[in-house]
Parts: C-alpha cells; sequence; structure tokens
C-alpha cells in the first residue's frame, strides 16, 4: 500500500501548489445590485458563453466551472440557484433585497498558461469566494471611528435637514419631551429605538433614494432582530453621568461597535484579496440633487478607510492584503450605450479622492460602466427631426416594452445642469423573458471585463 | 406647451420621455446588418482615405512612363509588323501569329488587373489599420460597426476564420463601445492568425539560417535567402487576407526594407553584432555557422515588419511578437546541422 499513499500526498502537495484562492468582496450600498451581480457572475462562470473579454477563456484554456462546498460552515450560502430562478423562471423578477449574509465558493478549472507550471499539474483550479450581504451593514464601518456624542451631533444635524426633516419628525418630537440625563428606563430607550428606526426604514422607503442610513442592523438586524444592542438611539447634548439614559445608549452604542461592527469586518472583510464596489450612480441621478448629495456622502464616508489609506484601525480592517479595487457603475443598460463613456467620468469624478488614495497605497484601481443583467437595447429614434438614442426594455410592472429617452448625462462636471428639474427619468426595466433558454448565460455589460481585471493575474 | 418647455427646446434639450416603439430601430441599421451577414463590400463602407502627399520623385515617374509607353508603342508596331509579314507568307501562319499576339495581351491584360486587385487589397489593410488607430483614440460615433463589418468581410471567404468570425458575431452586443469591438476582433480573430503567422516566421528563418550554414556557395545561398524572403513575406500577407501578387510583394518589401531601416539601422546591426557574438561559439567553430544564424535573424526581422505591416489592426503593446523565441531556435541551429 506505499504506492496510493505516495500518490495521495502528491496530490495534496499539488493541491497546495496549484489550487489557490481568492476573495472577492462584493461591496455596494443597499439597492447597488450585489445579489444581481454575484448571480449573473456565478452563471456566466459556469456557463462561459459570454465571457470573450476575459482571457483564460478566450485563449481557450479555461476547462469548466463548478460550484463547491464553502470554506466557511458558520455563514449561510448565498441562494444562487433561488435567485437565478428569480431572473431566469417563467415571470421574471428582481430578486427580494438581501436580508443576511450569504458565502459561495466557484471552483474554475483551467490550463495554466506558463510552460513550467504546465509540466507540474497540467490543470489548475482556484477557488472564487464570493461573500454578499445587505448593503445597509456597509455604513456601519464608519461608526468605528466616531464616538457616541460625535455620531448623535452628526445625525441629529442630518436629520432635521430636508429631505429628512419631515421623515424623523415624530421621532424629534419625542427627543425634546425627554431628558437625557435623567435615569435610565428600558421602556423609554425601547421606544427611542423604535421611533428612530421608523424613521430609517422611512429615509429608505424615500423617492428621493436615500443612502445614508445608520447604524445598518436597525433596518436589516439579520439574527439580531429585538437585541438589546439594538435598542439605542443618537441623543441630543453632551455626556451625562453614570445611570443616565445617555450612559445607557452609549453603552450600547459601544457594545453594537464591538460586538456586531468590528466582528462583522474582521470575519468577512479582512481577509479579502480582491474588491468591487458597486455604485448605482443612475439611481442617484434619477433621485436628483438632493438624492445624489446623500449618496456621495454615504459613499465617502464607507470609502473613507480607502480614502485615509495605512491609519490604525484600518490598517487592521483592511491590511494591505486587497491589491485590486474595482469601482462600477452598475445598471448601465437604463442608458443608452454611447452614454456609457459619460456614465464612467461621472462615476470617476465621484469617486475620485478614494482612487488616489488606494493607487497612491498602491493597489491598481479601475473605474467601470457595467450591468450585471442587461434588460434593454438601445436604439434610434427620431423625435421631432433629431435622431435619439434610447433604451428598449419592459419595464417592472408592466407587460409591454417601451422606449425610453431617459435624458443624456452631459459631458462636463455639472450633472444637473440649473434650470431643469427632473432631468433624468431611468425606469427600472424587468428581466426579459426566456433568459433561461439561453445555454450562454445571463446576458451582460462588462462584467467579463470586471473579472478579467479582479481575477486575471490568478488565471495565468 | 409649457414656457420651461420651449426654453428647453431652444437649447436643443431633450427632456426625458417615452417614446413610440414602432418607430424605434436598433442602433445602428445598416451597419449592424452589414456587421451580421458579413456583406458590404468594404471599399463602400470605409471612407475614402485622404490621399497621402506622394513624395516620389516625379521626374523619375516621367522617365518610367515614357520609357515604358515608348516600349509598348515599339512592341505595337513590330507586332503589326510581324503580323502582316506572316499573312503574306500565309493565312494558316498570320492566323497562328494572331493567336499568340492576342493570347499574349489577354493574359497580359489580366495579369495587371490582378496585380492591381492586389495592391488594392493590401492598401485596404492598410487604410482598416488607420480606421482602427482612430478608434482607439476618437470618442465615440457608431463607428465601429462599420469597420467590424470591413473586417468580417475581409475575411468572410476563409474557412478556418469561420468558428472565430461566428464567435465575434455572438459576442458583440448594442452596448459595446468602439474600443471594445476592435479589441474583440483583435483577440478573437487576429491572435490566432498571429500565431500561424509567427510559427511561418520561425520556419522561415530557421530555413535560412540552415541553408547559408550549407551552401557551397555565396552567391547561391543569397539566392536562397531572397527567394527565401520573398516567400515568407507573401506567406504572411495572405494569411492576414493580403494575397499580395509579385508587384505587391515587392511594394511590401520595399516598405519593409524601408522600415527595417527607418527602424533603427543602429538597432538592427547592434542587435546582429550581440546575436553573433552571443553566438559566437558556433561562429567560432564555423563562420558558415554565424553567417546562418545571422541570415536567420534577418530573415526574422523581415518577417516581423511583414506581420506589422499587413495586420489590420496595429499590435498593442502585450501582444507585439518577440525575437527571443526565433532567437533560441537560431542558436539550436548549429547543433542540428552539426
Amino acid at each position: 500500500m506505499r504506492i496510493p499513499d505516495l500518490n495521495s500526498l502528491y496530490d495534496a502537495g499539488s493541491r497546495l501548489l496549484l489550487e489557490s484562492t481568492v476573495r472577492v468582496g462584493v461591496t455596494g450600498l443597499r439597492r447597488a445590485g450585489k445579489t444581481v451581480f454575484v448571480t449573473a457572475l456565478v452563471d456566466n462562470l459556469l456557463k462561459a458563453g459570454r465571457l470573450p473579454f476575459l482571457d483564460v477563456m478566450s485563449s481557450g484554456r479555461f476547462q469548466a466551472a463548478r460550484l463547491r462546498p464553502q470554506p466557511d460552515p458558520d455563514v449561510p450560502r448565498f441562494d444562487f440557484e433561488g435567485h437565478l430562478a428569480a431572473l431566469t423562471g417563467p415571470d421574471p423578477h428582481w430578486p427580494e433585497p438581501t436580508r443576511g449574509i450569504g458565502q459561495m465558493r466557484v471552483s474554475l478549472r483551467y490550463r495554466p498558461e506558463s510552460a513550467l507550471k504546465r509540466t507540474v499539474q497540467p490543470m489548475a483550479t482556484l477557488n472564487l469566494d464570493l461573500v454578499d450581504y445587505p448593503g445597509e451593514w456597509l455604513l456601519d464601518l464608519p461608526l468605528l471611528r466616531q464616538s457616541f456624542a460625535e455620531w448623535s451631533t452628526q445625525t441629529l444635524d442630518l436629520a432635521a435637514r430636508p429631505p429628512r426633516d419631515e421623515l424623523s419628525a415624530s421621532w424629534r418630537g419625542w427627543l425634546a419631551t425627554i431628558d437625557p440625563a435623567a435615569s435610565a428606563e428600558e421602556e423609554t430607550a425601547r421606544r427611542g429605538a423604535a421611533l428612530y428606526t421608523d424613521y430609517l426604514h422611512a429615509c429608505r422607503r424615500a423617492d428621493t433614494l436615500l443612502s445614508l442610513i445608520q447604524p445598518g442592523r436597525f433596518v436589516e438586524p439579520g439574527d439580531m432582530k429585538d437585541a438589546p444592542l439594538l435598542t439605542f438611539c443618537p441623543l441630543q447634548g453632551g455626556p451625562r453621568g453614570r445611570g443616565s439614559l445617555w450612559a445607557l445608549m452609549e453603552e450600547r452604542y459601544e457594545a453594537y461597535k464591538t460586538n456586531v461592527v468590528r466582528r462583522f469586518f474582521a470575519e468577512h472583510f479582512s481577509r479579502l484579496d480582491r474588491q468591487i464596489v458597486l455604485i448605482d450612480v443612475l439611481g442617484a441621478l434619477n433621485a436628483g440633487p438632493a438624492g445624489m448629495a446623500d449618496m456621495k456622502r454615504a459613499l465617502e464616508l464607507s470609502l473613507e478607510p480607502f480614502r485615509h489609506g495605512s491609519s490604525g484601525w484600518l490598517d487592521w480592517l483592511f491590511g494591505s492584503k486587497i491589491d485590486r479595487v474595482l469601482f462600477a457603475a452598475t445598471k448601465a443598460d437604463h442608458i443608452a450605450a454611447h452614454q456609457h463613456a459619460q456614465l464612467r467620468a461621472l462615476l470617476d469624478r465621484l469617486v475620485g479622492d478614494a482612487r488616489n488614495a488606494i493607487r497612491f497605497e498602491g493597489a491598481q484601481v479601475e473605474t467601470m460602466a457595467i450591468a450585471a443583467l442587461k434588460c434593454t437595447e438601445s436604439v434610434v429614434t427620431e423625435h421631432e427631426g433629431r435622431q435619439l438614442r434610447c433604451v428598449r426594455g419592459i419595464p417592472v410592472g408592466r407587460d409591454r416594452p417601451t422606449v425610453l429617452f431617459p435624458g443624456e448625462i452631459p459631458e462636463d462636471a455639472e450633472a444637473f445642469p440649473p434650470g431643469r428639474d427632473r432631468p433624468y427619468n431611468f425606469l427600472p426595466f424587468r428581466p426579459p423573458d426566456d433568459l433561461g433558454r439561453d445555454p450562454r448565460g445571463l446576458p451582460h455589460i462588462r462584467v467579463d471585463q470586471a473579472l478579467q481585471f479582479l481575477l486575471g493575474d490568478y488565471l495565468t | 406647451m409649457t414656457e420651461r418647455d420651449t426654453r428647453n427646446a431652444s437649447k436643443g434639450w431633450v427632456p426625458p420621455m417615452e417614446l413610440d416603439l414602432d418607430r424605434a430601430a436598433p442602433v445602428p441599421a445598416e451597419e449592424e446588418t452589414a456587421l451580421l451577414t458579413g456583406s458590404g463590400d468594404p471599399a463602400d463602407l470605409l471612407p475614402a482615405p485622404a490621399t497621402p502627399v506622394r513624395t516620389t520623385r516625379r521626374l523619375g515617374r516621367w522617365l518610367f512612363g515614357a520609357l515604358a509607353a515608348l516600349v509598348l508603342v515599339a512592341l505595337g508596331f513590330d507586332t503589326a509588323d510581324l503580323l502582316a509579314r506572316a499573312f503574306a507568307t500565309s493565312l494558316a501562319l498570320g492566323v497562328l501569329v494572331a493567336l499568340l499576339a492576342a493570347t499574349a495581351g489577354i493574359a497580359g491584360v489580366a495579369m495587371l488587373v490582378t496585380e492591381l486587385l492586389s495592391l488594392r487589397r493590401l492598401r485596404r489593410i492598410e487604410e482598416l489599420r488607420a480606421e482602427a488607430g482612430r478608434l482607439e483614440v476618437d470618442a465615440p460615433g457608431g463607428r465601429a460597426d462599420r469597420f467590424a463589418g470591413s473586417l468580417v468581410a475581409l475575411y468572410s471567404d476563409r474557412r478556418e476564420l469561420a468558428p472565430a468570425l461566428a464567435r465575434v458575431r455572438d459576442h458583440v452586443t448594442d452596448a459595446h463601445d468602439e474600443h471594445e469591438v476592435v479589441r474583440l476582433l483583435d483577440r478573437e480573430v487576429l491572435s490566432p492568425l498571429d500565431r500561424a503567422a509567427y510559427q511561418r516566421v520561425l520556419r522561415a528563418s530557421r530555413d535560412t539560417a540552415v541553408a547559408t550554414a550549407l551552401s557551397p556557395a555565396a552567391l547561391l545561398d543569397f539566392a536562397v535567402v531572397l527567394w527565401r524572403n520573398l516567400k515568407l513575406v507573401r506567406e504572411i500577407a495572405s494569411l492576414y487576407g493580403a494575397r499580395p501578387g509579385y508587384v505587391g510583394s515587392l511594394r511590401l518589401l520595399r516598405r519593409m526594407l524601408a522600415n527595417i531601416a527607418v527602424a533603427g539601422v543602429t538597432e538592427s546591426a547592434h542587435h546582429v553584432a550581440v546575436e553573433a557574438l552571443g553566438g559566437s561559439l558556433a561562429a567560432a567553430i564555423s563562420t558558415r555557422m554565424g553567417q546562418g544564424v545571422i541570415n536567420g535573424l534577418l530573415t526574422a526581422r523581415v518577417g516581423l515588419t511583414a506581420m506589422h505591416l499587413c495586420r489590420p489592426i496595429a499590435f498593442g503593446p502585450d501582444n507585439r511578437p518577440s525575437m527571443n523565441r526565433i532567437r533560441k531556435e537560431l542558436l539550436s541551429v548549429p547543433k542540428q546541422v552539426l
């Protein structure tokens, strides 16, 4: 029985050498399209019919991809089959928003490019680990740097300004009636947290697409619904003495930071190798200047770790491991193809600071306009003697296709020219029918180029 | 129309709106069909390039033109004379001579036409390359489909390229911009051609190296090298779809020689010297071997330049063919010969 032993030893050794693993973080604010992106990515890898810009495919070295058991047994599995069924089923619809974390692993088999690697093992394997989570949780990240007092001041300030002032009226009314210095009552704390949560839910429902919703677990509690950790809210005024309501809230805020935020990011973010940040630029344009400003602020906050580079906890958080970051403007199929360059330019301006900082740290950064699932096609039509490039697709909630001219993103810096109210109208389109019948995988825009940027060097 | 609408319209701005479904056409209609079917004469699809400023010496042209005309006139007179004399001798002889003259004339014209056609193909490839270069830098404008149509038409009768062309047709969607379409064609259609062309360069340079090393007379190996180089250039040109005639290959060879010279006489001389010294062991054993290696390297340079000149899309920084493999191959030639 010597020979089988040797064989298994050889197998183990070559697996150690040639089976590499890459963890790709799919980051993004809520409604940016993380779930659909992961689904489309995995489907396209499995079917391998629509990825001409992925070098390993175009050079014919790709063998096949398979789903494999994920590495972390305590994390729920990403419901790939469910989401795919939603998109390709008889009544195609978008998957439900993500409520909790999900992970999945795809293994890619390919022939290595270099002759040396090929002699060691003719077939190499790359394990691709993807993590999906509610986008709301991302905005917990900036909390780590803020004390309860700072966070309270900032949140109250924001809540008193339009368009949030109306949404927060009842919570702020309640705040005016209580005294933070009074002794802590569980009942008061619960009442405040409930009102604050209502306000956050109202923000989330607002048409202006308010992105800045903190703390994320209040609206997407995951597995900790009604835990005492989630019963606090910002309070006005400065720190108060022991036993006061303020002290109780502050204690819970700190506990939230330690037990929820720090744990989540340590478990999932600190081990990433590559990062893709999905940004719904068109959604923000649709929401008007207020929505755009809100998203810009939320982006700035969540990209702060990038911006500041190596500074203490950020170093711990992101380490020096992430060496490629891709910023992608999603849902590019909502505009005609010739506008993609402008969309990308707008994204460039939006993430400019973070991009420079990441480059400075030595990682590669790229921006793209992508669509995980292409639901429309570009068409030309005539309007008052002018040729207009439009998109054709079936809007959500209708059953007949329409031709939509959604407005054009100008080439210069001003996305909202003065004197024009509502210059954009990007309708949400539903997935086209009969997607499941196409053996080539889900149609997309530039997902292959995103993959090439993120994984190209692993697949050589 | 409200006041705001009129103001917006006056600025040429169109508000977002939904439009009539039936009047919309895919972008851009006629060019996409050309792309999908591979039909459409590329000469019609591509805009006529601006005629480059001719820098050739006018006097030389006049001289050659006049001489050619003189020879033609003389030939005509002689033929007429010959015909008259043949008919005077006998009718049968006259008919025979007339037939011969007619055949020669027709064959000459046909050859001229094929040469002109091949020259046109060569020029078309140059136009395509220029267009591809413009597409890489220019702002979008829907010209990529036209370019793709022209390129597909160039290769539409090549059976071995049919799968690659089908793949490109399959992959290109309305969401790809100019740059991406060009890159896709480059990767899917041209990179297999590049590999084949590189193989031919490799083979030709080995052939010349071995032939030079083995040939007994200097004149003989000069002839072999010249013939092999011409053959290589024609092979590569036909691989990329240029199919040049004799004049075409000569033209290509001339442009190539100029190219090699311009690209850096010093550089090439330096390289050759280094190669020669690097292979000094072989050179020490036999000067013929050294000469063989040098001739092989020169052939390789000619071949690679031909690839550069015949490719419809210029090489990028990462797919440029390199001398490395050829160099290694050539340095093993002495071992093979000995």
